[in-house]
């Protein structure tokens, strides 16, 4: 598989080549990338399940659904905001994919101290995150008097989806803070030193793809 | 073909065990998994077995177990569809077939990653246990909703298990799909990405083709279960609604509004019918290789035979609805999934005309894996035949829940890939163990077996035809119900208990032979594939010494004139003969 | 596996995730201005498809990885999008049958509420 050869390959080419080829299909992936891959189309199509379900349910509801960006307000400086705290939560998940990427660059740049600092900060981010989830789901709770099982604003379906979804979500995200940090504290004990640094850009596949899920969530949900 | 990249195997050092613990129980060889998971596999499988002769006794002999009572007749039908389907052939074919021959048969040390592997077996063995503890005591005892589970009626009061046994099915389920997650990226990945030098897919044995495919319907196929069971289990635990609509149960309007029963059976099915071929798929797989080394002749049509399975395996995705035609869903749906259903004939034709062709003027082997390869031809070609009129709305709607579906789907995914897994232990149980199985008595099982299976199932075609329903406890005196259907009845259970009694035969011949049978050496069958060439039988932890073996050919090259054997293994170079 | 390692231009980074700032404001804005119907539809699955693409083909490497790759991850899920139809289909089937059977009012049949709208047949 000479390089210069792929250089004026169509696209097609390549992948018949690939596909054709001996040892390896996915060329210079390493194991755990293409396991990771994997997975995660996996669980691309476990979130989908889920957003597919809550359509159908929602698409035959008789009752009333509620106003996402009504109950999702906040009150700012005495003025309800609709979906304030949506987008700050919005706005902090992309803000840890930026750190990350930018950890998975470092790594490749063998920056162990940089990479460190990086995944702390984007698991800081994610644990923030499930905080401001936490602090939603109170509020839905307390305050409206939402319930996994009612919901005093029309289709019960509401409560139970929001919950069962941004829920499964938000253990992605535990999920993910966790695997960061290990990895993280792994890194900086120099358990990466020889090999390559590709556990991390798998650690922020894995990170991206929680916020990609959240960008279909967001939209699905609170926009709907 | 063989190119310069240099396997990443050989790279890294192996794990090796040191204890003995280490080596034989939590074990991270794929050999060792694949015979844990096989014997796990077997164990529940006997127990399925045992819970349909208990039912066809109280099909035939309706007052000859009066303990017996309905509630137990409908949890065994439960438990036993639910583990032949998930616990013993999907655990069989992909956790024990798919472990012990995708390393093997790809030239790799192992699986990619081992700990998950060996990870893998111990969440299935988990998802094994929770489904057992649905028959503790007291509890209600397992689910009686049937293999598909459908609410509402699966979690109102009424019907057996409704709290208990579902409660452990559905966290079963959910346990397994975890485990076979962890052995499925496995699979994929080392098929992918840890074959040896000249391996390339298309020099794959068809095994490891059709276990690709299936793992890969698989790890697509399980996530829309694992939704459906986490949504059943909230319905039912916590009050939610998602499938349950606003329900008058037993004098009583439940607390239920609003949800959409039929998204489950969407759903169940989505998952459902990929399922179908993901135990399927490995059958044809093992089937073809069977057939092409007890012929001793190459597989005719390869390429093609690997491009059915793929696109079977992406037919399958578009097909679910053909099990709710008579659930009422859109009325327009009939039309779309009955024409891809049939569609996905095509690809199924070929792969029968192409084993057909191989045997053509082969020089056909009678041995033990061969008839078993043989009959599951037949009763494959029996099973998809009567699939096509079901996939014929006009005709399914009659034939609905019915016997002829139980005859159906008996043929095509109960005895077809048992026979498969029986043909694969058969030729691999060599290699495995270094002994032969038992010939003999490898006959003996065989004959009742597919005879058997054959006077089981076949008489049920017409029990479906003359309106006979599924899933009840006692039909007898219907009026609709004629003699000779009760006639019947009682020679299919005679004849299950003879075929129950005779997987004695078979236990009995795993464990005499793994001590007494005849040694084996390297290649018993005179087979091409890689794992007849590992240097030790059975393949030692690495199963190849210090350098992985180079692949020079495709696996088929049976009888290929002018080489003086009549077989040449992938490993030896292109024009020598041996 | 020797030269694996996906280095990039960090400004590359910063470009993409300013531009998913602007693309999230952009459907936080959809829903503030309160667009309606198809026309709010067709924004919010823009801006979405927007964002999910380049997390997908910057941050997550795809634009750099080979085609082999990416179209065995980007094909597979196509058979969501059947599905997914489908089930949108039906849904409004199902809610046309709750209406006419189980609704308080049986004739006429009322409009369904907008976000029906949003379905195509
Ligand atoms: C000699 C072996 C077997 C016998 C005697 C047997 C017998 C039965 C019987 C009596 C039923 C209940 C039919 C009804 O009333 O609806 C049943 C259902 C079923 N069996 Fe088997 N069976 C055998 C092997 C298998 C195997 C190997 C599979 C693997 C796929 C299998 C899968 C199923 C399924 C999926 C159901 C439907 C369960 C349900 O209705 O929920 N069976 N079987
Ligand atoms: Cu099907």
């Amino acid at each position: 598989m000479a390089e210069a050869a792929e250089t004026d390959q169509g696209p097609l080419t390549t992948i018949v080549n690939d596909w054709s080829s001996d040892v390896t299909t996915f060329k210079a992936v390493p194991w755990g990338k293409a396991m990771m891959w994997i997975f995660l189309l996996s669980d691309t199509f476990i979130f989908t399940s889920f957003l597919v379900s809550y359509m159908a349910v929602r698409m035959t509801q008789t009752d009333a659904w509620p106003e996402p960006s009504e109950v999702f307000s906040l009150e700012a400086f005495g003025v309800p905001v609709p979906l304030l705290l949506i987008a700050i939560m919005t706005f902090i998940l992309i803000t840890s994919s930026g750190t990350m990427a930018m950890a998975v660059n470092m790594g490749y740049r063998k920056r162990k101290v940089a990479v460190f600092w990086l995944m702390f900060a984007t698991a800081l981010l994610g644990a923030s995150f499930v905080g401001m989830q936490a602090f939603e789901w109170t509020k839905l709770i307390g305050d409206e008097g939402v319930r996994a099982w009612q919901n005093p604003m029309g289709a019960a379906q509401f409560g139970s989806f929001f919950f069962m979804i941004t829920g499964f979500h938000g253990l992605h995200v535990s999920a993910g803070v966790v695997y960061l940090l290990i990895v993280a504290f792994r890194v900086l004990r120099g358990k990466y030193d020889n090999t390559s640094f590709e556990i991390v850009e798998i650690t922020g596949l894995y990170w991206h793809f929680v916020d990609l899920v959240w960008v279909f969530i967001f939209a699905f949900f609170y926009l709907w | 073909m063989a190119t310069a990249e240099i396997p990443y195997q050989e790279t890294v050092p192996l794990h090796h065990p040191k204890t003995w613990i280490g080596k034989y129980v939590f074990s991270q060889d794929h050999k060792v998994i694949a015979v844990q998971y096989g014997i796990t596999a077997m164990a529940v499988g006997l127990v399925a077995l045992f819970l349909s002769d208990l039912m066809r006794i109280q099909i035939a002999f309706p007052e000859f177990m009066d303990w017996f009572v309905e509630d137990y007749y409908y949890q065994s039908i439960t438990m036993h569809g639910m583990i032949m389907v998930i616990y013993l052939l999907t655990a069989f074919l992909l956790g024990a077939f798919g472990n012990f021959t995708v390393p093997l048969m790809c030239g790799a040390r192992d699986m990619v990653f081992p700990f998950v592997n060996m990870l893998s077996y111990w969440v299935y063995l988990l998802s094994v246990i929770i489904l057992l503890l649905a028959y503790i005591p007291g509890l209600g005892g397992p689910t009686g909703a049937g293999w598909t589970l459908y609410p509402p009626q699966t979690i109102t009061e009424g019907t057996p298990g409704a709290d208990w046994g579902i409660t452990t099915m559905l966290a079963s389920l959910a346990v397994f799909i975890v485990a076979f997650t962890m052995g499925g990226l496995n699979y994929i990945t080392t098929i992918l990405q840890a074959r040896t030098r000249g391996m390339s897919l298309m020099r794959l044995p068809l095994t490891v083709w059709g276990i690709f495919v299936a793992t890969f319907l698989g790890l697509l196929a399980f996530p829309a279960l694992f939704v459906s069971a986490i949504m059943m289990i909230l319905d039912l635990k916590i009050g939610t609604s998602f499938f349950m609509p606003a329900i008058v149960s037993l004098g009583q309007t439940l607390a239920y509004d609003g949800g959409q029963p039929l998204l489950f059976q969407h759903l169940f099915w989505f998952f459902g019918h990929p399922e179908v071929y993901i135990v399927a798929l490995p059958a044809f797989g093992v089937v073809s290789d069977l057939i092409s080394v007890h012929a001793r002749k190459n597989i005719f049509g390869y390429r093609l035979m690997v491009w059915a399975l793929v696109f079977i395996g992406i037919l399958s995705f578009i097909v679910w609805a053909h099990h709710m035609f008579v659930a009422g869903m859109h009325p327009y749906f009939g039309f779309f999934f009955a024409t891809t259903t049939l569609i996905i004939a095509v690809p199924t034709a070929i792969k029968v005309y192409n084993w057909i062709l191989t045997l053509w003027k082969a020089n056909i082997k009678l041995t033990v894996p061969m008839l078993y390869a043989l009959s599951f031809v037949l009763t494959f070609i029996m099973g998809g035949i009567t699939g096509l009129f079901l996939g014929n709305v006009i005709i399914d709607i009659p034939l609905s829940d019915t016997y002829f579906v139980v005859a159906h789907f008996h043929m095509v995914m109960g005895v077809s890939p048992i026979l498969a897994i029986f043909g694969g232990i058969y030729h691999w149980y060599p290699k495995l163990t270094g002994r032969m199985l038992n010939d003999t008595l490898g006959k003996w099982h065989f004959w009742i077996t597919f005879l058997g299976t054959y006077i089981i199932y076949f008489p049920m075609h017409y029990l479906g035809f003359i309106g006979v329903p599924r899933r009840y406890y006692e039909n007898f005196d219907s009026s609709f119900y004629p003699a000779s259907a009760q006639l019947l009845n009682e020679v299919i259970t005679y004849t299950a208990l003879v075929v129950g009694v005779a997987q004695l035969l078979y236990v009995i011949n795993l464990v005499h032979s793994y001590f007494y049978g005849k040694p084996a050496g390297d290649n018993p069958w005179g087979a091409n594939s890689l794992e007849w060439c590992t240097p030790e039988t059975p393949p030692g932890h690495g199963n190849w010494g210090d350098r992985l073996p180079t692949v020079h050919r495709w696996a088929y090259d049976y009888n290929v004139p002018g080489s003086e054997k009549d077989f040449i293994p992938q490993t030896v170079p292109q024009g020598q003969t041996s | 596996m020797a030269e694996v390692g996906q280095q990039h231009p960090i400004k590359v980074y910063f470009l993409v995730w300013a531009l998913l700032f602007v693309f999230s404001i952009a459907s936080y804005l959809v829903d503030f201005f309160a667009f309606e119907g198809h026309l709010r539809w067709f924004l919010i699955v823009v801006f979405m498809l927007l964002k999910a693409g380049f997390i997908v083909a910057v941050f997550m490497h795809m634009k750099w990885e080979r085609p082999t790759l990416i179209t065995a991850i980007l094909v597979p899920p196509l058979v969501l999008i059947v599905l997914m139809y489908l089930l949108a289909y039906e849904a409004d089937y199902a809610w046309a049958s709750r209406i006419v059977y189980f609704g308080d009012v049986v004739e006429p049949i009322p409009e369904p509420p907008p976000s029906h709208a949003a379905v195509p047949h």
